[in-house]
């Protein structure tokens, strides 16, 4: 029984660790940044939420849509700066631009909204659902739901759209689709907007089961990294299913083993992962160019 | 112009030196020599990354786990094992070494990105254990009071670590050994080894470079630097507890170099002295000061992605340039 309420929580996590990770895996593919700034997405998406649901009223959903729309927009902005004028440099310079936007998006929040977390309460919260001897929030099947709903707008859109076949031809070779004519500046802008609305996505999902706080971004972004790379980085469906795989590891190791250890089995994983198989579980073998 | 700037270099170096050990009788605030202090202790931390990152050009964030590796040690050493600081100094530095080879196997086989996630995963196992290892290391709570160094007496002469200038001295001389030991090494056959591999590894390798061994050596310097650093923070502020180590930590690091103008000597002292003291003096800010150092950061990334160095290099050329015309 333990099992499998572990499991359940552990698939309520990683839909949130998946939702992240996609925005952070797609950037990295088609921008060449590590945007260290996206736990921040996730975190102003919260407090878009928030706004929304318990200072305005709105309802849950409609409150996730225009969070997602909003914090969209704020990628288009992020795009422009400092993505676009920094892509393509150094790594350490790429890295630290997005560590500063980062620790300014998190500190401005801190100004913003106070250090104090903020708790959302939405109808489903209380509603639980029985299924034989244990029983399940709303607000969790919910949570995993438009998760599974938003990876599948999200894989047509890739798969069947023109936009989505630019993107692709973008994270194969930029410099190559720029040749046959894929207007790449737009290719990146919209990466962004799409990063930013599932980071906002999953702030919103995640805000009524946790409490939200200037630092809900810092708390995750490591584990949303380790993710990433588990799937290997720029892989969309390797995000997803590392976002599960971590997910459900973490619920496991806290129910089973200590939950002390919670937090660093991911690490613990990642460090693993790289020693055996440093293109990721589902990731091809890159070969190394000269 | 060769000979000239091997004549005006040590010079310089030599007046600075001097200078610095005329603060204490030049000051008499505190604030300012603890300022010192800890930017003496930055120091250490942004040479040894210099080493990694400047020199061998891998990027590493997980210096901060290094320097609480070397401050968890001797604080240890010293409070429970009752070993005297002068042994606990040099152990950590070789801990905090060792934990560095540690992580160089694995990690030094990776490159960009890669490297980056995996010591910043780094960092973060280092920090679980910090806080969950309470019959070692006290959890969240840390070890307070960490003693200072042992004193001696020569006659008349008491000398007191307690002291803020006492220390200062301390840490001055350490840094000094360092960067001249720093400037040494990267003049080397090794120094040259490490910049061959950070200009072009394969390369590198082709004219015999045994990669692995170069990196896995300036992994181990850098790391040996921060554990000494730790030690002499802890010994110095008198209490270690987790949070001083986290990846925000790294980041600091890392900004210091490159602010400061990384694979230079002088650009990372620089960087570490200057941003020591640019985040003191804003502390007035209160509430805006991350927001600032946030933005400034990011502003001057895009800007001078080269540094402080960089941009001197910058103004000298264009003063040529005007000189010529």
């Amino acid at each position: 029984m333990m099992l499998i309420s572990q499991l359940i929580n552990g698939m309520v996590l990683g839909s949130v660790y998946a939702l992240l990770s996609l925005g952070l895996t797609m950037i990295f593919g088609i921008l060449g940044i590590v945007n260290f700034a996206q736990g921040e997405l996730y975190m102003l998406g919260a407090y878009v939420g928030y706004f929304l649901i318990v200072v305005q009223k709105v309802p849950f959903l409609l409150a996730l849509l225009i969070s997602m729309l909003v914090m969209g927009v704020f990628g288009l902005l992020i795009e422009r700066f400092p993505f676009r004028p920094i892509q393509g440099k150094a790594d350490e310079s790429m890295i630290l631009a997005t560590v500063g936007l980062s620790v300014f998006l998190m500190n401005g929040a801190i100004l913003l909204f106070g250090a104090d977390p903020r708790r959302v309460e939405t109808p489903f919260s209380d509603v639980f659902v029985h299924l034989g001897t244990f029983s399940i929030s709303m607000q969790r099947i919910l949570v995993f739901t438009v998760t599974v709903v938003l990876i599948i707008l999200l894989t047509f859109f890739i798969r069947k759209t023109r936009m989505g076949k630019a993107m692709r031809a973008c994270q194969q070779d930029l410099n190559a689709a720029r040749i046959v004519g894929i207007d790449t500046k737009r290719v990146s802008m919209v990466t962004c907007f799409i990063g930013s609305a599932l980071a906002a996505a999953a702030g919103v999902l995640i805000a009524p089961l946790f409490l939200v706080t200037p630092v809900m971004g810092l708390k995750v972004i490591a584990k949303a990294f380790v993710i990433v790379i588990l799937g290997g980085l720029g892989n969309v469906a390797g995000a997803i299913m590392g976002g599960f795989i971590i997910g459900i590891a973490e619920n496991l190791t806290a129910g089973f083993i200590s939950s002390d250890l919670k937090d660093i089995i991911p690490f613990t994983i990642l460090i693993l992962i790289l020693l055996l198989r440093p293109e990721g579980i589902f990731g091809k073998q890159i070969p190394e160019k000269v | 112009m060769e000979t000239k700037t091997g004549f005006w270099k040590p010079v310089a170096m030599g007046i600075l030196f001097l200078f610095a050990l005329a603060i204490p009788l030049l000051t008499k605030n505190e604030y300012y020599l603890h300022t010192l202090i800890v930017g003496g202790i930055y120091i250490l931390l942004v040479l040894g990354l210099n080493l990694i990152l400047g020199y061998t050009g891998l990027l590493s964030l997980g210096h901060a786990a290094f320097y609480g590796i070397g401050a968890y040690t001797s604080a240890l050493l010293v409070m429970v094992l009752h070993v005297p600081f002068w042994i606990a100094l040099p152990v950590a530095g070789l801990v905090a070494g060792t934990a560095g080879l540690l992580l160089g196997f694995p990690a030094l086989r990776l490159k960009g990105a890669y490297l980056v996630i995996c010591t910043l995963a780094f960092v973060e196992i280092v920090h679980q254990v910090m806080m969950n290892w309470e019959s070692l290391t006290r959890g969240p709570m840390g070890i307070p009071g960490v003693p200072s160094p042992v004193g001696f007496s020569f006659g008349s002469l008491v000398v007191d670590f307690s002291q803020k200038h006492t220390y200062y001295y301390l840490v001055l001389l350490i840094v000094s050994v360092v960067i001249l030991l720093n400037y040494f090494l990267v003049r080397s056959r090794t120094g040259r080894a490490l910049i061959a591999i950070r200009e072009d590894q394969i390369a590198a390798n082709m004219i015999g470079i045994n990669l692995t061994f170069y990196k896995l050596l300036s992994f181990y310097c850098a790391c040996f630097l921060a554990g000494i650093a730790g030690s002499l923070y802890v010994h110095y502020i008198g209490y270690v507890s987790p949070e001083s180590f986290t990846l925000g930590e790294s980041v600091n690091i890392v900004v210091m170099t490159i602010l400061g103008g990384m694979g230079t000597i002088i650009g990372p002292i620089l960087g570490a002295l200057g941003l020591t003291f640019l985040l003191e003096f804003m502390r007035d800010l209160a509430d805006y000061r991350l927001v600032l150092y946030g933005a400034i950061l990011m502003i001057i990334i895009v800007v001078f992605p080269e540094g402080a160095v960089g941009l001197i290099r910058y103004l000298r050329e264009g003063m040529k340039n005007r000189q010529a015309t």
